[in-house]
């Protein structure tokens, strides 16, 4: 299947991009998905542990499984205010 | 609950926000609140931040908070502004109005809103030091 993911913050200059596709298996996990960016983009190993991951609209653990066509956003810790 | 969100890349006007209030008969307490850019960032001098959003995520995530809040104290109005884009030191990014009946739920719901934003909101700032370029450049 295909995901589109979605950069913000400084993670579009670690990644070099705003926004990247990747093809996972069915039934995939959005923690599965942040490893294989991991793998793809070094630079965010750093941020593993303080990083943020949407589906759409809302975070979502490393758990939830994922579907063709989601849109997965991966950000730092939000700085609003 | 009344509720209202914006997000603008436009300076904030607080006078025609105050104009825009509306409070009914049985409403106590007006808490607002203004979040102003420092002139310093990890001990360095800046000029700006410039903040980003992912807009339509902002909105969803302020609607939950709002739902929260509703539940929560006998609030009848939240607005809240917040700047996108380059907001130069010691201009408001951030107008917050609470209207409720007594003083304590406006302060505690606005405290706690402002908390739950920074957390969860994505919302992110990148400061603007002295010598750099910027968007309002």
């Amino acid at each position: 299947m295909q995901i589109t993911v979605h950069f913000y913050s400084y993670f579009k200059e670690l990644t070099g991009a705003a926004e990247v596709s990747e093809t996972l298996a069915d039934q995939a996990t959005l923690g599965a998905l942040h490893d294989q960016l991991l793998v793809r983009f070094p630079k965010l190993v750093a941020m593993k542990r303080s990083t943020l991951l949407a589906v759409g609209v809302d975070y979502e653990t490393r758990n939830h499984v994922l579907k063709d066509g989601d849109e997965v956003s991966l950000f730092p810790p939000v700085q609003g205010g | 609950m009344k509720r209202q969100l914006i997000l603008t890349a436009k300076p904030i006007d607080e006078a025609a926000l105050l104009a825009g209030r509306q409070i009914s008969a049985g409403m106590g307490a007006v808490v607002n609140f203004l979040g102003v850019v420092r002139g310093q960032e990890e001990d360095r001098t800046i000029v700006a931040i410039e903040y980003e959003a992912f807009e339509q995520m902002v909105a969803h995530q302020f609607s939950l908070l709002f739902d929260e809040i509703a539940t929560r104290w006998p609030v009848e109005s939240v607005r809240l502004v917040h700047r996108v884009g380059v907001v130069r030191v010691n201009e408001p990014s951030l107008w917050l109005e609470i209207v409720a009946p007594h003083r304590a739920e406006a302060f505690a719901a606005g405290q706690w809103l402002i908390d739950e934003m920074k957390r969860v909101v994505p919302i992110w700032k990148k400061p603007i030091f002295v010598g750099e370029k910027s968007g309002a450049d």
